[in-house]
């Protein structure tokens, strides 16, 4: 870390390797866009990396690191809703099958993956990708990339209150959406 | 315990068994509505992580941000280190990898095109697994995506040719622009 803070490239290079599997979920997952996230991705890195020199280690290197993906993944989307270009991409966003759906072949998928169909999957990442930016924001985080309270709130620059207060209406507002596809009938839940 | 107290202590803790206190728990024995919601609850996480697997990064992706440093060193102006100019490049280029990429891509779907207009031949020898599998799947899904990878391909890959001269060294995965 030191190293490449100094500037030197392969010490950087090193950081890239080890966090860009983490960032690139991370972001792929506030997207719902693999595509688009690698390119968020790696402009995450170059602009951790231009402003290396001004990190002062306060906080610890991955938050850091999140907060600028988080800000670049967040100012995404808010073009998109505005309807101007993103970064690079000119692919569609979302097809008849859900975001995800394209790049990830069904051998993918957890042993959980048995009990929800297709369909129940796509509704959820639908669900996901609806959840106001700030509540996806902390319920990615949290729930699929393991970070901590205290991490969320250094991320989001939020108090600890938010952030799990977010978490709550997160989590509430996707088991609303649970909820009506079951008494839609599209999915079974068991007791 | 109301029922409300009941909910809140469930959306806490997406209503793990382990962690709900004994009353939440006695609640819930009695109480039809808040098992229901206890369930959902449940089932609303399972959903969430198999909803969003974790995705592997691109394979070259530390490679393409240091390549993009370098670019951005060379057109903002400013030398970079004097040592670097001295230093071999241990690793493959990847201007050179897309070169390859783009070739075995082509080649493949240039196979796959091959096979579906005779379909009596036999196969010609297996190319790699998940570019293979694109074409041969024949839906109209894929084929859209197998196109649009190849036109990203060759984009990324004229991109490259521009600011890049290929390099000579050997050691390229072939993997990388299959892989997605
Ligand atoms: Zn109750």
């Amino acid at each position: 870390m030191e190293r490449a803070r100094q500037g030197d490239k392969r010490a950087f290079g090193q950081l890239v390797d080890e966090y860009k599997d983490k960032i690139y979920n991370y972001v792929a997952r506030m997207l719902g866009d693999p595509y688009e996230a690698e390119d968020v991705t790696q402009e995450a890195f170059l602009r951790a990396y231009r402003s290396l020199p001004r990190f002062r280690g306060a906080s610890s290197f991955h938050t850091w690191l999140y907060r600028i993906a988080s800000n670049l993944a967040i100012d995404v989307m808010r073009r998109r809703k505005r309807g101007e270009p993103t970064f690079s991409l000119d692919e569609p966003l979302e097809g008849e099958d859900g975001e995800f759906e394209r790049e990830i072949p069904d051998e993918t998928f957890g042993p959980e993956e048995a009990s929800t169909t297709r369909e129940t999957r796509i509704a959820v990442r639908r669900a996901i990708m609806d959840l106001p930016e700030k509540l996806r924001d902390v319920m990615v985080l949290y729930e699929l990339q393991g970070e901590t309270y205290e991490d969320i709130a250094n991320i989001l620059d939020v108090p600890l209150g938010t952030v799990k207060s977010r978490l709550f209406n997160a989590r509430n507002r996707l088991k609303e959406v649970l909820e009506e596809l079951v008494e839609a009938g599209e999915i079974e839940v068991g007791q | 315990m109301t029922c409300e107290q009941v909910r809140e202590e469930l959306v806490a803790c997406w209503a793990c068994v382990d962690e709900l206190t004994f009353e939440v728990v006695e609640h819930l024995e009695q109480c039809d509505a808040c098992r229901r919601e206890a369930v959902l609850l449940r089932h609303t996480r399972v959903m969430l992580h198999s909803s969003m697997p974790p995705l592997s990064a691109p394979v070259n992706m530390a490679e393409r941000v240091m390549s993009r440093i370098d670019e951005q060193a060379h057109s903002a102006g400013w030398l970079p280190r004097a040592r670097e100019w001295f230093v071999p490049r241990r690793q493959p280029s990847w201007a050179r990898a897309a070169a390859v990429g783009t070739a075995l891509a082509l080649a493949v779907a240039g196979g796959a095109l091959w096979r579906s207009q005779r379909p009596d031949q036999s196969a010609p020898p297996s190319p790699p697994a998940v570019v293979a599998d694109a074409g041969i799947d024949g839906s109209a899904a894929r084929t859209a995506t197998l196109d649009g990878e190849l036109d990203e391909l060759m984009l990324q890959h004229q991109r490259l040719e521009m600011t890049q001269p290929l390099a000579d060294d050997a050691g390229v995965s072939l993997v990388v622009y299959t892989s997605r």
